[in-house]
């Protein structure tokens, strides 16, 4: 895949306005991935050689044929795996993976997915999901603070003011009030980030051996290679199909716009009043399969007669939580891979690639600093 | 003894985590109804759906046929015997033939006759609710101009759910008429017996036993059912055929078949340990509220209605438009349905036939299960002291991006074995087993591209001890969806999706590729329900009382 330049996530419009931000926007993901591969090149140079197989498609893209879409769609549950079922009879724990937030505090949603239900007299009204990185509201934040204002007052609240979300000194708060207690405009767990995918995808194109046998399991490989969470959806699944691609001697990249994604949303069985109410599940940024944020509502012809969402069943159960449909949502994201058997690297030992920030002045130019990987 | 996730190696973890004989708990093999672990395997299975009337009279037709329901030890030791036989005659044995019975109840059923307490004690949503009211939720569709999918279900809609279902299995027709004859209620049970209000028979296809109407040989993946027989000595449920597992951290029992936790299918034992990050190790039962829940599990009734002529003409039509595209010429009807199922219609798995059926293969119970998605597969090694024959099929060779058998196949939606899914790895999958115990209903269709307006299809059964996280599971999140467990496309057999065209993707490893859509559906639920399979013990101390 060859790129002239990385769009935004979900290729949404918020550079309209301003050409510039494509151009800060593009050298900053540029850099992201330059940052991952230094790293791994670091990582392999120490542990027998070999060449990175992941790339950065805007300076060293590679030409096709590339593997069939669905190859490198990688797919996850959003409702967190830790908090699901395990088990007969230990039921899914709804209520922990949504405790009530202050600001400053982080959720605990780790699967690239996280909401926030608008309840009013006890009665859920909406529920938003929303799977928008931080550090892309960092780097809005730091080259288009009036643009984060006005996504906040336009998905959020109108209340919304400029000092709730900066500091005296002009530095975004991602942990504001208006993006944990009070609303969820883009995700908060500090695994969330776009960074942190890249570092994953990255780290999981470095093939891996212990004891002389290479690691072809997901959580075996996840727990030798330390690039992610084993305890989640996302993590193992997104390493192994990666690295099941570099097995198989394959260059990797992520797919342009870079971003993690709603695939898909799954009504069956909603009802209100008996009548089918999955459609009240709308995308408002982005569109599937490349969706970045949504609300679950009633139409106004509805909450006009005094229905709210916590009258809509599912089964013959009325909705509780927001997880209940959170985990109804199919996440994924894109990756890329050229033609098989062009890369011939012998699998590395364990151990954590370590990250080379050679990029640490131009994130503390456009974007976050120090951004950790899904480890965090 | 949960594996460490700290000790990734694949030799290492086969040392330490494979769990010895005295780690498996031994079943409580008198007091487990038979169809459940053992399966009655019979060549004809009558269901009969039963309303309760009143409870007193229900309780006398209770205890007069309980020694009637027949037990997993009663069902297992018959059927090990029919296979030594059939070993030996290279045949099945004629003469001996058996004939069983299971029970179930309903929610509604069961807190009839224990209390709502006692029913609300089953840990489903799925039960407690009952399939009608979740019907939707499976991606039944509602008839045009009805909100509610189950209406014109012949049983088990809205309003017309049963309170028991009766399995009645044999190998004999006239054996099986008798037995319904004792087992029936009579007024003989009291002023106001159960009703029967739907009863129908189940039958292998005369033309192809054990095929289903589409045509394809059908129940040949089934989990290998982990625990004893019996406290003293050696004696697995599931037979431990080889010496070397064809993946290093997941022990099986022959070739293709994973063991599974006894947990997963009777409460009351250890299931897969199914936390984040584990390795397949046992998980402590939960507590049961009530306590006899122990030795009991939950049924899956599917009525399964198969349009046949539909699906061939699909297919037919289908193929000879691929075949006009360089990239999937020569496709033939029988490849496409390979393609769509994962098998052909003898059985043979496209992992180890990618090209033309192999009826040999299909056969072949030591081979036609065998195979992996992302791995190559081994050769099995069987433990020493077993002779075996070689087995002449080529083995499967890894196939992770779809080009061999698809993501959406069939057998690959329900069962992704080694590749990980949107809710976990391998091991996740393990716990979304189930245990089937279908059979098809109605004859064989005479020309299968020609719709001759018979129902016929398939008294779809399964049991386990979570219908939400299992069946459900497998149906809502992976068959009816075209992203998981990889995206590729909707299963075209189950899968379901109102209002959408189901669509299915073909890939090739040369680079070819496209999207079939599905016209129609050709398998409708037209009945169904949830129920509980309890113990014998249950049934006789509580129950029927």
């Amino acid at each position: 895949m060859i790129i002239d330049h990385f769009d935004p996530p979900g290729s949404i419009d918020d550079f309209a306005a301003d050409p510039t931000l494509r151009t800060n926007w593009n050298t900053w993901l540029s850099g992201q991935f330059d940052i991952a591969i230094t790293s791994v090149n670091g990582f392999l140079t120490a542990h027998g050689g070999g060449s990175c197989q992941f790339y950065n498609p805007s300076t060293h893209g590679l030409p096709g044929p590339d593997l069939p879409h669905s190859s490198g769609d990688i797919t996850w549950n959003g409702f967190p795996k830790r908090f699901s079922a395990t088990g007969p009879g230990s039921p899914t724990r709804y209520a922990d993976a949504e405790p009530a937030l202050n600001a400053g505090q982080a959720r605990v949603q780790d699967e690239y997915l996280e909401w926030y239900v608008n309840k009013q007299n006890n009665k859920i009204v909406s529920i938003h999901f929303t799977c928008e990185a931080w550090d892309y509201f960092d780097f809005l934040g730091k080259n288009a603070p009036a643009k984060v204002l006005q996504l906040y007052q336009q998905y959020v609240s109108p209340a919304v003011q400029q000092q709730d979300l900066f500091g005296a000194d002009g530095s975004y708060n991602r942990l504001n009030k208006w993006n944990t207690e009070l609303g969820a405009m883009h995700l908060t767990h500090s695994a969330n980030n776009l960074f942190a995918e890249i570092f994953l995808a990255a780290s999981a194109t470095v093939r891996r051996q212990n004891q002389g046998v290479e690691l072809t399991s997901s959580i075996p490989l996840i727990n030798c290679a330390e690039y992610g969470d084993a305890a989640r959806n996302s993590d193992p699944n997104i390493g192994i199909a990666v690295n099941g691609l570099a097995r198989e001697g394959r260059m990797i990249t992520l797919a342009n716009p870079v971003g993690l994604y709603m695939a898909a949303f799954d009504g069956s069985g909603l009802t209100v009043n008996g009548n089918p109410a999955g459609g009240f599940f709308t995308v408002v940024r982005g569109a599937f399969p490349l969706a970045l944020r949504a609300v679950y509502q009633l139409p106004p012809q509805l909450s006009a007669t005094g229905l709210t969402v916590s009258d809509v069943k599912i089964g013959s159960k009325n909705i509780e939580f927001g997880g209940e449909l959170a985990e109804r949502i199919t996440m994924h994201l894109v990756g890329a891979a050229s033609v098989a058997q062009t890369v011939h690297n012998a699998p590395a030992a364990c151990g954590a690639i370590q990250q080379v920030d050679t990029g640490a002045s131009l994130t503390a130019a456009l974007g976050s600093p120090h951004p950790p990987g899904r480890k965090g | 003894m949960a594996r460490s996730p700290q000790s990734p190696t694949r030799s290492s973890q086969s040392a330490e985590s494979q769990p010895q004989e005295s780690d498996e708990p031994v079943l409580d093999i008198d007091d487990i109804q038979g169809n459940i672990l053992a399966g009655f395997n019979k060549d004809y299975q009558l269901l009969v759906a039963l309303k309760l009337n009143d409870i007193p009279s229900a309780r006398n037709w209770l205890r007069r046929i309980l020694p009637g329901i027949n037990t997993l030890a009663e069902v297992g030791h018959f059927n090990a015997v029919f296979r030594m036989r059939r070993a030996r005659l290279g045949r099945d044995p004629i003469g001996l033939i058996a004939t069983w019975a299971n029970i179930a109840f309903s929610y509604a059923g069961l807190a009839t006759l224990t209390s709502s307490q006692d029913a609300d004690g089953v840990p489903d949503e799925a039960f407690k609710e009952g399939m009608a009211a979740r019907a939707g939720i499976l991606g039944d569709a509602p008839p045009p101009e009805k909100t509610d999918p189950t209406v014109g279900w012949v049983i088990g809609g809205t309003g017309h759910v049963p309170d028991v279902l009766l399995i009645i299995a044999s190998d004999d027709a006239d054996e099986l008429a008798k037995a319904l004859g004792r087992l029936q209620p009579t007024a003989a049970d009291g002023p106001g017996p159960p009703q029967i209000i739907w009863q129908e028979m189940g039958q292998t296809r005369s033309d192809l036993p054990g095929h289903e109407h589409f045509g394809f040989k059908d129940g040949l993946s089934q989990p290998g059912v982990r625990g004893r027989i019996s406290s003293s000595g050696s004696g697995f449920l599931t037979p431990r055929l080889l010496s070397a597992s064809p993946l290093q951290d997941m022990e099986f029992s022959a070739p293709g078949q994973p063991l599974v936790w006894p947990g997963q299918f009777v409460f009351g034992y250890p299931a897969t340990d199914d936390s984040a990050g584990s390795s397949g190790g046992p998980a402590s039962p939960p507590a049961l509220n009530p306590p006899w829940l122990r030795n009991g599990s939950l049924l899956v009734f599917r009525r399964l209605r198969q349009n046949v002529a539909a699906f061939s003409q699909f297919l037919h039509t289908t193929a000879q438009q691929l075949a006009q595209n360089p990239d999937f010429a020569g496709m033939t009807d029988a490849r496409l349905g390979a393609l769509v199922v994962g098998r052909w219609q003898s059985g043979a798995p496209i992992m180890r036939a990618p090209t033309a059926d192999n009826p040999a293969l299909g056969a072949s119970s030591l081979a036609n299960n065998d195979f992996l998605f992302t791995t190559d597969t081994p050769s099995p090694e069987f433990k020493p002291g077993q002779p075996r024959a070689s087995i002449p099929f080529p083995t499967a060779s890894a196939d992770p991006n779809g080009f061999v058998c698809p993501h959406a196949a069939h057998i690959r939606k329900v069962n992704p074995r080694d590749q990980d899914s949107d809710k976990g790895d391998k091991f996740d999958t393990l716990t979304r087993r189930i245990l089937r115990r279908g059979i098809a209903y109605g004859p064989p269709s005479a020309n299968p591209l020609v719709d001759d307006g018979v129902d016929r299809g398939l008294h779809f059964l399964c049991y386990q001890t979570s219908i939400v996280e299992q069946f459900e599971l497998l149906q809502t999140d992976w068959a009816n969806s075209s992203n998981n467990p990889k995206p590729g496309g909707v299963d075209l057999i189950i899968g379901q999706v109102p209002g959408a065209q189901r669509q299915f993707e073909l890939d090739t490893a040369s680079g070819g590729s496209t999207t079939l859509t599905a016209p129609q559906q050709y398998v409708v639920a037209t009945g169904g329900g949830y129920f509980f399979a309890p113990s014998i013990t249950a049934l006789r101390q509580i129950i029927a009382r």
